[in-house]
């Protein structure tokens, strides 16, 4: 793939403005309110783009397009039933909480739902957590430049560090929630003309349909037998493992989203911000499954003429992760090719950015102020919030130099994250809606389900991992495997809570007032029209969301 | 017209117009062949662009 005059001017273009907003945004930067939580004061369009766009990063759309190609149609339930419904639930039934609680990041609603040592355990993960997911983001960036653009690595590496860095220490959250936005129309944007014309390429749907096997086109048809679908799982496992634990312990849980929901202007913008941004969510699969679909049939006899095939890796298997990019190399002529190019670089620094901005937010607020230094001044909390910001750059950096040296070590906190992100989900829902939770009970839950989650993968093995203890399950696919563990995690999580918490002592019902369902009082805005209201707009989503599942059943 | 700039829909209308205007040269004074890809793709941007420097959001 080389690049020409007009790609390179795109490339720079995107830079100087990603830039330039952080430099419009600085002026607007007087207090760590603003500078980590946008004081609570940016419009629902941006703050439900931003929502979305959190979780557009080069894992996503990489990610989503390889497994296009790998599972076919199937890939689409990461959307429809790991995402929409999570999201509507976010919106309904739990912002009112984070939100209305006042606190400024989900370890400080923990630690007023339940105790300093649960929020101290959430903080201290999700900041390692966001830390390495930045620097492997980073590394994923540079290794794929290197790979396609025979760009120098540490070049790359210093390169998009230093711009993220430039954006986000100058305008904190708002800077990076702009740059959201903007990656965000730049990926679907940019990456529309390869989908219509891969897709014209390889003759429509109908043409996919006729040359792919039944199992390939279908979302659920082949679901009843785990062992008749490529992704090896049935549809129980897909509904309680994807549907319910992992996509809803995701998206109702993960700071680094729902931070993009806690900066709006007021509740009722805070409980639209998902739902407005399932929107776009729901249609995604259009940008980023269906062109890994196209991209395998054009691999099939019948159309192989057109001269299409997705690279082999080192064992000479083929290399899923580079679907997209040698797509946008086939199809995109210079000056798109800079749109697809830039997009994709859009995609991995939207994903380092929103990273180092959870990670400063949770370190100033629930590390450094909560067990450090408390009770200095607003002026001391943005210089370590602005210093935090530096720190956790040149930690991605040196991550991403680690991921580099040690390939592995990517499988490796993937694994690790799932075992703490599993059961996280168990944890909120008997917080929020069961007031006998305690927070003895939430901290030895979430020990618990961790402890689980690692002993199910000790005991099952898939595509050759996990199996550790002793291989007595053996599973079709790996993603089968995370939503087995994920779904056992999150039972062992939800039993030992309800145990401990009923041998425990709870919180009084004044302390748990706004931070419990059946203790906070409805609001109840009558001047509103229907369609602003967080739930109907929600049902009309979940019936679009069924009717779209029945379509590709 | 400076002050725009604090309004991310000015901000995004305008890059867009800008690689919009890149796209449709490529296509006009290409390399090598001009692709007409480039010029529906640029037109398209350019609308986007337009539309986004006109909202008030």
């Amino acid at each position: 793939m080389t690049l020409h005059l007009a790609d390179y001017l795109i490339i720079i273009i995107y830079f100087i403005f990603v830039i330039a907003v952080g430099f419009i945004i600085k002026k607007r930067i007087k207090s760590s309110n603003d500078f980590l939580n946008s004081n609570r004061s940016i419009p629902l369009w941006i703050t439900s783009l931003a929502f979305i766009s959190a979780n557009l990063g080069a894992q996503e759309v990489l990610g989503m397009v390889a497994s296009g190609a790998k599972y076919g149609i199937m890939t689409v339930h990461f959307y429809w039933v790991g995402a929409i419904f999570a999201m509507i639930f976010l919106g309904v039934f739990m912002m009112p909480f984070y939100y209305g609680s006042k606190a400024r990041s989900v370890p400080e609603y923990l630690s007023m739902r339940f105790d300093e040592k649960t929020r101290g355990l959430n903080a201290l993960t999700f900041a390692a957590m966001t830390i390495f997911s930045s620097g492997i983001s980073l590394y994923a960036l540079a290794k794929l430049l290197e790979v396609i653009l025979h760009w120098n690595f540490d070049v790359c590496i210093w390169a998009a560090a230093g711009v993220v860095m430039v954006y986000t220490f100058m305008g904190g959250l708002t800077s990076a929630v702009y740059n959201e936005v903007l990656q965000f129309f730049l990926i679907v944007i940019g990456l529309s003309p390869l989908v219509i014309v891969s897709l014209h390429d390889a003759g429509g749907w109908s043409s996919i349909r006729a040359n792919l096997q039944p199992e390939l086109t279908h979302a659920w048809k082949y679901m009843g037998n785990a062992e008749s679908n490529p992704m090896g799982i049935n549809f129980i496992s897909m509904l309680f493992g994807l549907g319910f634990v992992m996509s809803f312990g995701y998206w109702c849980t993960d700071f680094l989203v729902i931070q993009r929901a806690m900066i709006a202007k007021n509740m009722s913008a805070a409980q639209r911000t998902p739902i407005l941004a399932a929107i776009p969510k729901m249609f995604m699969p259009l940008i980023v499954v269906l062109p890994g679909v196209v991209a395998i049939t054009l691999m099939q006899p019948a159309l192989q003429s057109r001269g299409y095939s997705i690279p082999l890796d080192a064992k000479g298997a083929l290399d899923y992760t580079m679907t997209l990019p040698s797509l946008i190399a086939h199809y995109y002529p210079s000056g798109l090719l800079g749109v697809g190019i830039t997009a994709l670089i859009a995609s991995f620094m939207s994903g380092m950015a929103g990273n180092v901005t959870a990670f400063n937010s949770v370190f100033t607020y629930d590390i450094y102020q909560s067990y450090f230094v408390k009770n200095k001044s607003d002026n001391h909390y943005l210089y370590v919030g602005k210093m935090i910001t530096l720190i956790g750059i040149l930690l991605s950096i040196m991550t991403a130099y680690i991921a580099k040296s040690y390939n592995n070590i990517n499988d490796f906190l993937q694994l690790v994250f799932s075992f703490v992100n599993g059961p996280l989900f168990a944890t909120f829902l008997l917080g929020m809606f069961w007031k006998r939770t305690t927070g003895h009970g939430a901290f030895w839950g979430l020990m618990a389900g961790t402890l689980a989650a690692t002993i199910t993968h000790g005991l099952t093995i898939a595509e050759g991992k996990g199996g550790w203890i002793s291989p007595m399950f053996e599973i079709k696919s790996g993603m089968g495997q995370a939503f087995i563990v994920a779904a056992f995690s999150w039972l062992t999580n939800f039993t030992t809570t309800i145990l401990i918490s009923l041998v425990t002592k709870p919180k009084s019902d004044i302390e748990l007032k706004g931070l419990v369902y059946s203790l906070t009082e409805k609001v109840q805005a009558p001047e509103q029209k229907w369609y602003l209201k967080a739930a109907p707009i929600g049902i009309i989503l979940l019936i679009i969301t069924i009717i779209l599942n029945i379509l590709l059943f | 017209m400076l002050e725009k700039f604090n309004q991310l829909s000015f901000v995004i209308g305008v890059f867009f117009v800008l690689v919009s205007l890149v796209l449709i040269g490529e296509y006009f004074f290409p390399i090598d062949l001009p692709k007409i890809i480039n010029l529906y793709t640029g037109i398209g941007m350019l609308v986007f662009g337009l539309l986004m420097i006109r909202s008030k959001a």
